[in-house]
């Protein structure tokens, strides 16, 4: 399965804004996409398409997240998720 | 029957008055039927109608938010409209209908689920629960069909009180109708706060427990400037809750009769209350405190971030001055990331310059970096240095030391910068005493009256019990305040006045009769001073203040001035 580790920038960290950009942008492909920190064992991640649950990860700027993503685009959903938290949040 | 006034934390410089309507969107649910007694289907059909409900509200109030406050404060909209769908919420809502609970129940114990959770963990994320409840009780709205106050069609002259207000709550309420709001929870940087602020509605917020023995349908003053909710207020009260909102407002300096040019100027706590002390005629900033950038956050702003802030304030005065104060903060602030000591007396401890000189000397630099960046950065507007709780000559001299540093720094970096203005706040008695010694050293002077008045009488603000000692008209304090004018007269030092004194035009004759050549005081009452000086004869201020200040008690100042 397809997955990344990438470092949150938006100095917020994944709350608010940069997580809500996180959920919709995941809930735009097919693909099944899961989330939690770095190192979280396949049982611990989450579903990025829940705000509640990517939100509830805490996750601080400057920490590094895991993400999977399983079915057809795939590597799409990973590439734009990569994106997205490479950036800082006033260029959201 | 006397008034009473409960103290809160002051949102809006502004003052209303009207009648309390109680809003309690989270108010107690009915019993639910016996589970058998459930149709299970139907109740998630209800839920699921809510849910669309509650999805197009959502987008029209982020539309109309997007309008009238901003894209920012719009945002959370969209994070409202997530937690609303997450299928984790459909999912225990589903879970609990089956389990024979009503879909109103369904949705209470789900939402409640997630805010304790929430409201468990650290910063930001406490905030989210905030988020969930104002989803939780749209919810519950529409499902109970309305039954609760509808805050978009309240009468005309309503004052909003409730536990809290969700931001979608503060956002429906029109300006022109409500009077004011008062919460029993909530701090300064709240939602609610801010949009109180954008919106100019008088607000006063963490009021307390005592809120609610305050029933519907009392009169009350929100003195959003005082941070003070008035219950059954005088006729004088209500009076000046009234006057300060209908005074006309008047550009540009005033004189006195006589040609007197008196300076009146504005106090501000955050970059959003710049626009409306513009609006009301402020002539500059007499007191920016700069504390709003660093409480409730984890960290200390950067150099960028503040300058950011004082740039905008420099720019929205752009033929004023703004005299910003530098960081004022002790042990009675929560300033996390400062480990600021518990004192046993924080107003008598180390605050104000006496921590900028010793364990925040990092941050006085960073500020003073910033401040003069910003004010080498606009060619309109002119920036004035204040410090705070000056007590002696050593100080100012240690501070004008880390001033021309910075100055000499900044230089070498290529920035054009100049040494501002640069003064010193007479709050302590030490620095009425001696003023004289300190006139070399500074521009100007300006009057902290709140804290000269409680360090003069040793009576403590916020103690009722002592608030007669404390009054301003006291002649102990008026001769600390003559004594720092006394000191500047017939030299380049101005002297003016930042707290509410200021804002008082009963007082304004005397001010100008003591020598005070700016005053400054919360937007609102710009427009009402202004009317007074203009009325002011300086010959006859001066024989009132002499008068004033021969007198042996308060209520011999309070019947000169009347």
């Amino acid at each position: 399965m397809p997955e990344r580790v990438v470092e949150v920038v938006p100095e917020e960290g994944l709350h608010a804004r940069p997580a809500s950009l996180f959920v919709e942008t995941a809930n735009e492909y097919d693909a099944e996409v899961s989330v939690g920190p770095e190192g979280a064992a396949d049982d611990d991640l989450v579903s990025a398409s829940s705000m509640l649950a990517v939100t509830g990860l805490g996750v601080a700027g400057g920490e590094k997240l895991r993400i999977v993503a399983e079915g057809g685009d795939a590597e799409a959903a990973l590439d734009a998720l990569e994106a997205l938290l490479s950036t800082p949040e006033d260029e959201l | 029957m006397s008034e009473r006034r409960l103290a809160g934390i002051d949102v809006t410089p502004l003052a209303g008055v009207g009648t309390v309507v109680w809003y309690r969107p989270d108010a107690d649910l009915p019993e639910p039927p016996a589970p058998e007694d459930v149709d299970g289907e139907a109740e998630f059909a209800a839920f699921e109608a809510a849910r669309d409900e509650a999805e197009a509200e959502l987008d029209e109030e982020r539309e109309r938010t997007a309008e009238r406050v901003g894209e920012d404060e719009a945002a959370v909209f969209d994070a409202h409209a997530q937690f609303l769908t997450d299928p984790q919420i459909a999912d225990g809502v589903a879970e609990r209908i089956d389990g024979g609970l009503p879909a109103t129940h369904a949705v209470r114990e789900t939402f409640d689920e997630f805010v304790e959770q929430f409201a468990g963990m650290e910063g930001k994320m406490a905030e989210r629960a905030d988020d969930l409840r104002d989803v939780r009780d749209r919810l519950l709205r529409i499902l109970t069909d309305g039954e609760r106050v509808d805050l978009s069609a309240l009468p005309e002259g309503s004052v909003v009180f409730a536990e809290r207000l969700t931001p979608s709550d503060t956002a429906q309420l029109d300006p022109e109708r409500v009077a004011g709001f008062a919460t029993v929870t909530g701090g300064r940087t709240s939602h609610a706060a801010i949009f109180a602020r954008s919106l100019a509605i008088p607000a006063v917020v963490g009021v307390g427990e005592a809120l609610n023995d305050v029933a519907d349908g009392e009169t009350v003053v929100v003195d959003g400037d005082a941070g003070e909710v008035v219950v059954d207020p005088d006729e004088d009260t209500v009076a000046a809750a009234s006057e300060d909102a209908t005074a006309p407002v008047r550009e540009g300096a005033v004189e006195t009769v006589d040609g007197t040019e008196i300076e009146v100027a504005a106090n501000v706590g955050t970059p959003a209350e710049l626009g409306p002390a513009a609006e009301r005629g402020a002539d500059g900033v007499g007191l920016f405190r700069t504390e709003f950038l660093f409480l409730d956050r984890d960290d200390a702003p950067d150099e960028d971030e503040q300058y950011a802030a004082y740039r905008e304030a420099i720019e929205t005065f752009p033929d004023g001055r703004v005299v910003v104060r530098t960081l004022d903060v002790g042990g009675d602030k929560p300033v996390p990331y400062l480990d600021l000591p518990a004192e046993e007396n924080p107003f008598l401890g180390e605050r104000g310059i006496r921590r900028s000189l010793g364990p925040d000397a990092d941050l006085f630099e960073t500020q003073l970096r910033a401040l003069l960046r910003a004010d080498a950065d606009t060619d309109v507007g002119s920036l004035a240095v204040m410090l705070p709780l000056v007590a002696t000559v050593e100080e100012i001299e240690a501070a004008e030391t880390v001033l021309e540093g910075v100055v000499d720094d900044l230089r070498d970096e290529g920035v054009d910068a100049e040494r501002p203005e640069f003064g010193v706040m007479i709050e302590t008695p030490a620095a009425a005493f001696m003023a004289d010694a300190f006139v070399p050293h500074v521009d100007f002077f300006s009057i902290g009256t709140n804290d000269l008045a409680q360090y003069v009488m040793a009576a403590e603000r916020g103690n009722d019990a002592v608030a007669d000692l404390g009054d301003f008209r006291q002649p102990a304090v008026l001769r600390a305040i003559d004594a720092a004018a006394r000191a500047a007269e017939g030299t380049d030092v101005w002297v003016g006045m930042c707290g509410e004194m200021a804002g008082d035009p009963e007082l304004t004759e005397l001010l100008v009769g003591l020598g005070l050549t700016e005053l400054s005081m919360s937007a609102v009452t710009v427009p009402a001073v202004k009317a007074r000086v203009a009325e002011i004869d300086t010959e006859a201020a001066t024989a009132l203040a002499e008068r004033a200040l021969a007198a042996a008690s308060k209520d011999e100042v309070t019947d000169l001035l009347t």
